[in-house]
Formats: structure tokens, sequence, C-alpha cells
């Protein structure tokens, strides 16, 4: 039987019971419509996370101690990168600047007659400030009582703090320090890319005179800054070089290589090992999600399979006759088989609008960048034929071996 | 049996049945036909009368290769319909064998003239071909005017018409008609009766299938049919028409 005539009677099959054929669509669509909006939201959340994390510090690696056998972020608080260590660094080949960053212990900071409880601030080099990070004033210098806030640090005080305010900050063991904020900061060079997501209040302090934590170098046997971690600003053509180069000498003869405790390994990242761990946590995620969201297009192939059978046994008269006037079992089997199939395609092509705009207001309501996901709109498009098919194979096999005598006689 | 026929000696056998028995299950063997040898030739009209439960039906069914014979042998427009693949006897049933129910059996969501073509849809005529073939055969029975009607939009008669056209639709060797006049009034069913003449006088080769005497008179012989066996052959005398 010619393929389009098989269609048309299927069509007209379809048409013959409009809201019985639009239920079971409807299902189908929630069933393809559903795996659209999630695959597409997570890809969404996903180009918004990278692009926030490739965004400025795609050229840095990031050198810290992290617990061996472990794939997540998780940083040891260890001060292992020794003033030598930072100098070796920052002479490798291909890197322009090695920024140390520690914490300093703290009580408490006042601005004016407001006072704010603050357990640590952090210790680093102007370096960090180099980028176009600065949204007021400028960098500290080294060896001067600057500080620097990021924008959350400034509004937590009652009053703003702005550039040429002094700020008392109360360090542990009774120091106190008088500081001028010379600068207002969004994000710094010397932070690990993944924390940039939630910005957390930041406040930061010369090394020189303010970071206080030695070690005795084994290398050199004398007694040194030590830092938990080193930010490596590389040239952005040789990254990976400069990382290469990094490691080995971690691996080789690195103070830190010693000082690490038991457990841990010495680790140097990238951002682009960040944007792929990160990435593939979200892409783990959406695809957890959309799977679940793939019980609804099972839900419809069983709606496609339960209507055909009821189609099968409802036109079993009429099977008899198509039968009586020349039908083979095939063409039998292709007419419920093309009606299925048009259905899993009716079903899949209103999907595809409905997933995309609930999937664009999901991105619109969660605050993300809208980010197709071409891969999953073919396959879900391609599923929802499929599921058509297969949920059809069964009633249509049976109406293929419908009894033509048995038909006829059928009321 | 009789092979006596009111046709010419050298004509064409359409239809030949030889020992031909039907057994079947049900809580015990069940011999619907016993036995029976029939051939049709083309060009004739034969009835087949019966009670109820005679095996008129089952006679039916094999001739219109809906079903297989337990024994003996069913050849239709040459083909052996005990041996063939489901496939060949579908296109036997689509090309040689033109079929007329009691109950019309029209598609009810297809227009007249789609149920006319529908034949010609398995054979895969093209669809412009068959339309016309439709429209052609629809006229033929008086109904050039109700080709874009829905069955339900027809009166019993005009069914049964429409019905008949379609039987046609691929020219078949041979046209099974099972009470075709049983749905319908006197009057209808004795314009039926008229068109079947018609083909008659055309050529076409009839089996009818009734138990109404004044039906099967309109035949050229009468085959009997009595608990699954063929009791006796009546020739009926030429009636000028």
């Amino acid at each position: 039987m010619d393929p389009t005539e098989a269609v048309r009677i299927a069509l007209r099959s379809i048409r013959g019971h409009k809201l019985r054929s639009a239920l079971t669509v409807v299902g189908l669509v929630i069933g393809i419509a559903s795996v659209i909006v999630f695959a597409t939201f997570g890809a969404s959340v996903k180009a918004e996370v990278v692009n926030d994390i490739e965004g400025s510090s795609a050229n840095n690696v990031y050198v810290f101690a992290t617990p061996e056998d472990d794939e997540g972020f998780d940083q040891v608080i260890q001060p292992v990168f020794t003033e030598r260590d930072v100098s070796e660094l920052e002479s490798t080949r291909g890197v322009t600047n090695a920024i140390p960053r520690g914490t300093v212990n703290a009580n408490s900071l006042t601005h004016g007659n407001d006072t704010i409880a603050r357990q640590r601030v952090t210790a680093t080099t102007p370096e960090t400030f180099d980028r176009g990070s600065v949204v007021d004033g400028r960098g500290f210098r080294s060896g001067a009582d600057e500080v620097v806030l990021n924008e959350q640090a400034a509004r937590s005080f009652d009053e703003n703090v702005s550039v040429g305010d002094r700020l008392t900050l109360s360090l542990a063991e009774n120091r106190t320090a008088e500081l001028t904020v010379v600068g207002i900061v969004n994000g710094t060079e010397g932070q690990l890319p993944v924390s940039g997501f939630a910005e957390q209040s930041r406040v930061y302090v010369p090394i020189d005179p303010f970071y206080r934590t030695v070690v005795e170098s084994p290398t050199v046997g004398v007694r040194q800054r030590a830092y938990p971690q080193v930010t490596v600003v590389t040239d952005p053509t040789t990254t990976e070089a400069a990382r290469t180069a990094v490691e080995s000498y971690l691996r080789a003869d690195s103070d830190a290589r010693e000082l690490i405790p038991g457990g841990t390994t010495l680790t140097a990242r990238t951002s682009g090992d960040f944007v792929a761990q990160v990435a593939s946590v979200i892409e783990r995620i959406t695809r957890f999600v959309t799977g679940v969201a793939v019980i609804g297009l099972v839900v419809g192939a069983i709606g496609i399979a339960n209507i055909m059978l009821v189609s099968v046994t409802e036109r079993t008269r009429e099977i008899g006759v198509m039968k009586a006037v020349g039908a083979r079992n095939r063409d039998v089997l292709a007419l419920f088989l093309v009606e299925a199939g048009l259905l899993g395609t009716i079903g899949a092509i209103l999907a595809l609008p409905v997933g995309l705009v609930v999937g664009y207001a999901a991105t619109r309501y969660a605050e993300v960048t809208f980010a197709l996901a071409p891969t999953w709109m073919v396959t879900a498009v391609a599923v929802g034929v499929a599921v058509g098919v297969v949920a059809g194979l069964y009633p249509a096999w049976r109406a293929a071996r419908v009894d033509p005598i048995d038909a006829l006689r059928y009321e | 049996m009789s092979s006596a026929d009111a046709a010419t000696d050298d004509a064409t056998t359409v239809v030949d049945l030889t020992d031909v028995t039907k057994a079947y299950e049900l809580g015990g063997v069940v011999e619907a036909l016993a036995g029976v040898s029939l051939t049709l030739l083309e060009g004739s009209y034969t009835a087949v009368m019966g009670p109820s439960g005679s095996g008129k039906s089952t006679l039916l069914n094999l001739i219109g290769a809906l079903d297989t014979p337990t024994e003996g042998r069913v050849v239709v427009a040459g083909q052996d319909v005990g041996t063939a693949t489901e496939a060949e006897r579908a296109r036997l049933r689509g090309t040689e064998v033109g079929f007329v129910f009691q109950t019309f059996n029209l598609l009810p969501r297809l227009t007249a003239v789609d149920n006319v073509a529908l034949p010609l849809v398995f054979d895969g005529v093209p669809r412009d071909e068959r339309t016309a073939r439709a429209r052609e055969l629809l006229a033929d029975v008086g109904l050039d005017d109700r080709t874009d009607h829905l069955p339900t939009e027809l009166s019993g008669g005009q069914r049964q018409r429409v019905a008949i056209a379609r039987a046609l639709a691929a020219d078949p060797a041979l046209v099974l008609a099972d009470e075709p006049t049983g749905n319908v009034d006197t009057d209808t069913g004795g314009r039926v009766l008229d068109i079947f003449d018609d083909l008659h006088a055309r050529g076409n080769t009839l089996l009818l299938v009734t138990h109404e005497r004044h039906v099967a008179e309109r035949a050229e012989r009468i085959v009997h049919v009595k608990d699954g066996e063929l009791v006796r052959v009546e020739e009926l005398p030429e009636v000028d028409a």
C-alpha cells in the first residue's frame, strides 16, 4: 500500500475521534515538553555558570592543597606555600604574577560607631587588584595601613563605607589596626572562581604587615611566611604550559611538597578545570531531572498504546472489511503503526514550542540567560515519534491478526 | 458433482471446488462442509440456498479466500486457496473476488467514492485513477449524485448499491453476495437484484447466497446445501429479461 494513503487513512481516523486523539496527544505533549523544559533549563544554568567562571580569570592557575582521592573543591586550609615557593612560582616560565593569599584571624571591624563581628580578613598582595575589578579608589599598597573592601562588605555597615573612611580592625591577640579604606572592589584576581556565585563579604588587607603565619622552609631552613593558596597569573597564550611547569615545580622541589599533611595532595587548577567540574555536576543534575521527566513520556506512551488497543477493538469490523477487499496483514499493521506514529509525531511537534516556552519562563524566573539544548530537543522529538510507534506495535499486531470472518460477523 | 451449466461448454472455470471439507473444533469436530464439489464457469449466475447452519456461509468464505479448506481443493481464478499464503489470499480477495454483504459493511468515515475505491488502494492503483473508476461505477449503479456522501447519509438501498460498486472496483473474476437483500425492503431488494441481473447480462460471474426462494430464482441455477452437503443442483429455465 502507498504510504501517503496510509497516512491519509490514519489522519482520517485520528480526526474521527478528535477528543480522544487530543487527550492522548496531551499526555504525550506533557511528557516530551517536560523533558525539553528540564533539559533547556539545565543547559541555561550551565551556560550561565560557566560564563560566570570563565568571565575574568581564564589565564589563572590556582594552587592549593586538597584531600587525596577527592574530586571536589575542598581546600585544605594549611599554610604550605612559603615565600620561597611564591617567588619560585613567580619566576616560572610563562607566569606573570604569583599572588599568595591567606587569612588573618580577627574579632571585629568598626566603622564610626558601628562595630560588626568579623572572624577573619583576607591577606594578599596588591597584584590581586590588577584587573578591572576596582569599583572605586585603588588597591592597597604593601606595608601600608590600608584596607580594601568588596561591595558586599562595604554595604554590611549601617552606613555604607566609602573610599577615604577609617576602619578599626580588631585582630586576635588584642592587636588593633587603624586602617584607611582605599578601594572598593567587585571580585579579585586571587579568589577561586567557584566562590563567585554567592559573593560573600570580603575584607582585604596587605600581607605586610598583617599576615604573620610563618613556617620554617624545609629547603632554605629559615622561618618565613606561608600561605594556604597561591594564584598564579599566566600569559593567556601559555596557560597550559605554565600549569605544567607549576605542577612539576610543586612535585619536584617546593616547600609545600614537604609541608602538606598526610592524605593531602597539591593541586594546580585552571579556570577551565573548574568550569569542567562545575559543568559536569550541573550536567549530572540535569540528566537526573530530565530522566525523571522521561517518566512522563512513558505515561504518554501507555496512553497511546491504550487508545490504539481501544481503536483496534472498536474497528474490528472495519479491519474485517479492509481484509475482505484485499488488505494484507501487513497493510493493516502499517495502518495502525502509522496512526500511532502520527499521534507521537503530533505530540512531539506540539511539545517542542510548549517545552521551549515553559523552559524560557523557568530561566526568566531563575534569572539565568536562556540557552537552547538542541541535542535534547532533537532527542525528545525523535523519542516522541518512536514512543508512538513502539506503543502502537502491540495494538497494530493485534489488528493485523484479526480474523476477517470473525470480524465481519462482529457487531 | 454436477458441472452442468447454462453457459457454453468451453467457458473458463472461475471457481473449482473438489471434495471440499471444512471442519471446526467446537468441543468436538464439527464439519461445516463435507465433501462438496462445485464448479462456477465464467459468466454464470448461481444461487446457494439452504437453512441457517447448512454451511452456505462457510462455502462463501472458502470461495472468497477468507478461509482455507480442511480437506479438498478450492481453486479461485487459477489460485489454490488452500496452499496460498496470507498475502496471496489477500490479493485474491482484492482483485479476483468482489464481496457484497448483507449489512453492506461500508467504512463509516469514508465517502461513497472512497469506499468504492478502497479495494484499489490495497491494489496500489494511483489515487486519480481509482477515484475516476469509483465515480464511473457509482454512476453505473445510479448514484452519480451521491458520490461524496458518507454511508450514514445514504439509504439502505443506496448503501447496498455503493457496496456493489465496491465489489466491482477491481473488475473481479467473481462477485460473491451474501444475502444482499436481507437488510433492505422488498422494493429496494428488487432493484438490487435488477443490478445483479445487469451484471450477469454484462458477463460477470455471480454467486449469491440466500435463503429466500424468490431471490434465488433470479439465478440460472440453485445449489441446495444442507448439513454441509450439496444436496441438489436445480437448473432454472432461461427467463426473458
